[in-house]
């Protein structure tokens, strides 16, 4: 590792007993973190990158791998799942749903342990759950869609002013107003809201979950339909 | 500056000279590649993905003993701790995950309702909007196959054998007293709410050595862990009123139901062929307390108040005044459980549930007063060593105190008590040989103390995955139950009923379309027989009856070929004799005919925010003694047909209108026939048809749901 190599130089420094050289080190420590770093973004941005290509396999192994490497953050597992969660939408085979989805779970699992009480991982939950129902409304219906209500009610007393989980929810209610053949007119002021907020939103760290405006926009011109 | 560009040379030279190939390939055990596996090195960033050989290749600058790691969905995760340098031209077998929908299923003889269930027969939804079922989670599972239709008992006949021989169990103990009381020809309804449950298995044979004292069936329902949220559900029935409400606090939550049942203003305006002297009226209370612990563990305590009563006249061949029947009955269950875990893969499931049932029956002119106490203790450990081997251990424990009082104008006044005590031990095990082959092996033992018998059961399961959709199974398995209270009130120097199994399964599962074929064979020993007209304490007693029941269980259910609709369709073929009770020889019981089948079709229309549903249910002629002809039970009566419709309206998203009628078309069921005790002038033995009270009933519900979540409602409940 580098970390111990370093120290065993840092040792050897030591007995040489030159100032100049421990600078020196202290230096070399600082590129080489500098270097960790940058291999965490560089990883990162790489798996983006395989993840805009629509390379969603790649991509979420990669998030995998970074996860592995970085075992007390908890975006790289939580990008792991949703890049699972989301290549699930549309479907046909359960065999293949289901196994992807549980995988999807053992990583949010892992993202909820490192970060508890996160919005941004709450909310997540829901839409795992969404692509069962999404997959089978009767079979996975009923117990699931109480149990995203439970969610987004959890991840709005979190973070009430949170813009994704703002319009994540005011998606789920209007997928099941239209299950229900009911108007979805009363939640488009919530995407709007969602919006503004996230206009003003500062990010709080690099890679933290980011509004998707294209969607909300999306979404936003079914509205005025 | 010159000092610093050395280091960083020589730290570069360093890492350079530290690189460390890894390669290798990865395949099944077929020696098939997987391609795009992920391999890498725990805490690193040293891993790729690999090709269409199945070959990976990369490298990494750690040195010394370093875990690699190769996961790949729908496969177990493989971990090998060595040094870097012996991570080289490796060949890897992935071990298959026998934990995906794909891998085998050991499920002879068992149907499952639930989303948790790999195959789902029923889904949740199903149980409560089947047309024809009432709301009454009984009357959904008689449209699957292996049940028989007997209209005028409403309790579940499962292939061959009586309803005495179905147990039931909620959360793994047992409900002692399942059904409401009713009169003779009075269907029943079952007394749990099917609002409380998340999963069904219903087994129709070759069930699993957890559960014992049922010779036939078993039927295990699952109640909800955590509700999701507060809420209040208002009913407006024809029938009657319901009440609910939900609290949820911390890690607590408590549901409270509360019903009232009163079919005075139906019978009023739809009269039947009894005479109501006091119409029925029933009263339920239910509570369910949860409770979350540190450690995962959850506590359960379920508690149901009910009270019922009537009073009527049915006709009878022989009474030309009628038979006047009254019952009053009052039953208390309560049930507690405790799941937890425990160390190095261990959990615990334990519990009591106890009854208290107690009923005061007027007939004519006699009155039977009956109280049974009963109880039910169990704990049963589970050890989990891998994915694919895991044990059951577990014990249990039942006590019944049964005791009747008969005052009786003309024969006098009688007392009968006894204690049926049982204590049982099982062990199992689920072994998974591989995602193909898997296999359930146990043992149940029993002692009764009544009895004084000891008796030992094996059973097993063997699932084989014959192709990428379908699968065959077969079970074998000995069963005993204890004689029925009618007969331990009189006499005790009886054996178990005994019956052993054996089942051959065929089941193929694709896009939500489930086929499934079911062959079995049943053979009953021990049988109680009596030599008396019904069984009374002068009666000669003995286990020397037996029998058999031999048949094909048919399902068929697609939700994928029509839009927006899904149906089902079931049959079950039944040849089935028996030597028991009083029978001179060997002959079909009437509850037993041949050919039982269903239709169910589920419609929804979005734009009328309606849901259709109809069943049409078929049962071919029963089994009945004529004694103006030779033989005893050869006559058979004509089928049984009735066709079913239900509509549900969405008012809005809480409120739900609810339509439903059984026997649409009134046609004229007969349940069987009934003959004078002596011949009239002619000789001739004359006879009245039993036939439904009423050839049709109405069903209409308003249901209202208020709570935080506007998008919640009652659908479920329908």
């Amino acid at each position: 590792m580098f970390n111990g190599e370093l120290h065993l130089t840092n040792l050897k420094a030591i007995k040489f007993k030159q100032m100049k050289k421990i600078i020196t080190l202290l230096a070399l420590t600082f590129v080489v973190n500098l270097t960790a770093q940058t291999q965490y973004e560089k990883g990162m941005t790489n798996a983006f990158q395989l993840w805009g290509a629509k390379k969603n396999a790649e991509a979420s192994q990669l998030f995998e791998r970074i996860a592995n490497a970085e075992k007390n953050n908890w975006l790289p597992y939580y990008y792991a799942a949703t890049v699972e969660i989301v290549s699930c939408f549309g479907l046909q085979d359960e065999v293949v749903l289901t196994a992807r989805l549980k995988k999807a779970k053992k990583f949010l699992d892992k993202a909820n342990a490192l970060s508890k009480d996160n919005p941004e991982i709450t909310i997540n939950y829901a839409l795992l759950n969404t692509a069962y129902i999404a997959f089978d409304g009767q079979k996975y219906g009923m117990t699931l869609s109480q149990e995203n209500a439970a969610l987004y009610a959890e991840a709005l007393k979190l973070a009430p002013n949170n813009p994704r989980v703002i319009f994540s929810k005011a998606e789920w209610d209007m997928g099941s107003a239209r299950f229900f053949g009911q108007s979805i007119a009363p939640y488009c002021k919530d995407v709007k809201r969602a919006i503004e907020l996230a206009k003003k939103e500062t990010v709080p760290y690099k890679f933290y979950p980011r509004f998707q405006f294209d969607r909300a926009q999306q979404t936003l011109k079914n509205c005025a339909k | 500056m010159k000092r610093i560009l050395f280091y960083l040379l020589a730290i570069c030279q360093l890492s350079l000279i530290a690189q460390t190939t890894i390669s290798g390939k990865v395949t099944d055990k077929k020696g098939e590649p997987i391609m795009g596996a992920n391999v890498y090195l725990d805490g690193t960033y040293d891993g790729a993905s690999t090709d269409e050989k199945g070959m990976f290749s990369f490298t990494t600058s750690t040195k010394g003993q370093q875990t690699l790691i190769i996961s790949f969905i729908s496969f177990e995760t493989f971990k090998k701790i060595t040094d870097v340098k012996a991570l080289r031209n490796l060949k890897i077998i992935l071990r298959e995950d026998v934990n995906t929908l794909d891998a085998v299923i050991i499920n002879a003889g068992t149907l499952e309702a639930g989303d948790n269930a790999k195959v789902t027969a029923l889904k949740p939804l199903d149980v409560v909007t089947t047309a024809g079922a009432m709301g009454d989670f009984v009357g959904a599972l008689q449209t699957l196959p292996g049940t028989t239709t007997v209209a005028d008992d409403g309790r579940l006949f499962v292939r061959g054998g009586d309803a005495e021989e179905t147990q039931i169990f909620v959360d793994g103990l047992r409900v002692f007293t399942p059904y409401s009381p009713t009169a003779k020809n009075i269907p029943t309804r079952g007394r749990l709410s099917p609002f409380l449950f998340k999963g069904i298995s219903f087994s129709t044979g070759g069930y699993s050595a957890e559960y014992g004292q049922a010779l036939s069936s078993v039927l295990s329902l699952k109640s909800i862990d955590k509700p999701l949220e507060e809420r209040t559900d208002l009913s407006f029935m024809t029938v009657g009123l319901g009440l609910g409400n939900t609290q949820i606090w911390k890690k607590n939550s408590l549901s409270l139901n509360a019903s009232y049942i009163n079919l005075a203003p139906y019978q009023a305006a739809f009269p039947d062929k009894n005479v109501w002297h006091k119409p029925y009226q029933g009263f339920g209370g239910e509570a369910v307390y949860r409770h979350q612990l540190k450690n995962d563990g959850l506590l359960k305590v379920y508690g149901a108040l009910s009270y019922t009563d009537f009073d009527l006249t049915q006709e009878d061949i022989n009474e030309p005044n009628g038979v006047r029947f009254a019952l009053e009955n009052r039953n208390l269950y309560i049930n507690t459980s405790y799941k937890g875990f425990l160390a190095h893969n261990w959990s615990i499931e334990t519990g009591v549930s106890f009854s208290n049932d107690k009923s005061d029956i007027n007939i004519i002119d006699d009155l039977v007063e009956d109280t049974n106490n009963s109880a039910h203790f169990k704990v049963k450990l589970k050890k989990r060593i891998n994915n694919r081997f895991k044990f059951i251990l577990g014990s249990e424990y039942f006590i019944t105190k049964f005791q009747e009082n008969y005052i009786g104008k003309t024969n006098g006044n009688h007392k009968f008590t006894f204690n049926n005590n049982i204590v049982g031990y099982f062990a199992e095990a689920d072994v998974f040989f591989s995602k193909k082959l898997a296999a359930k092996v146990g043992v149940r033992a029993e002692r009764s103390e009544l009895l004084n018998q000891f008796t030992l059961s094996p059973r097993l399961s063997l699932a084989y995955k014959t192709g990428k959709y379908a699968q065959m199974s077969l079970a074998y398995g000995q069963f005993y139950q204890n004689p029925k209270d009618a007969y331990l009130k009189f006499t005790t120097a009886l054996k178990a009923e005994n019956t052993s199994h054996a089942i051959a399964n065929f089941q193929y599962v694709k896009d939500k379309q489930i086929f499934r074929a079911e062959a079995y064979y049943k053979k009953y020993n021990n049988l109680v027989k009596y030599n008396t007209f019904m069984p009374n304490p002068t009666a000669n007693f003995s286990n020397e009856g037996s029998g058999y029941a031999k048949g094909l269980d048919v399902f068929w259910r697609d939700n994928r070929s029509f839009k927006n609709t899904d149906y089902w369709v079931s049959y079950s073929y039944l040849d089935s004799e028996r030597d028991y009770k009083n029978y001179p020889t060997t002959a079909t019981p009437s509850f037993a005919s041949k050919h039982n089948a269903s239709v169910v079709v589920k419609h929804f229309i979005t734009n009328w925010k309606s849901q259709f549903g109809l069943s049409y249910n078929f049962a071919s002629g029963r089994h009945y003694t004529n004694p103006n002809t030779n033989g005893f039970l050869n006559n058979k009566t004509k089928s049984y047909n009735a066709i079913n419709a239900s509509w549900a309206y969405l008012v809005s998203q809480q409120k739900i209108l609810f339509v439903s009628v059984s026997n649409v078309l009134g046609i004229k069921n007969i349940n069987g026939y009934q003959f004078s005790n002596q011949p009239n002038n002619n000789g001739v033995f004359e006879s009245r048809a039993i036939v439904p009270s009423a050839d049709r009933f109405f069903f209409v519900g308003f249901f209202w749901t208020i709570s935080t979540d506007k998008n919640k409602n009652q659908l479920k409940n329908l």
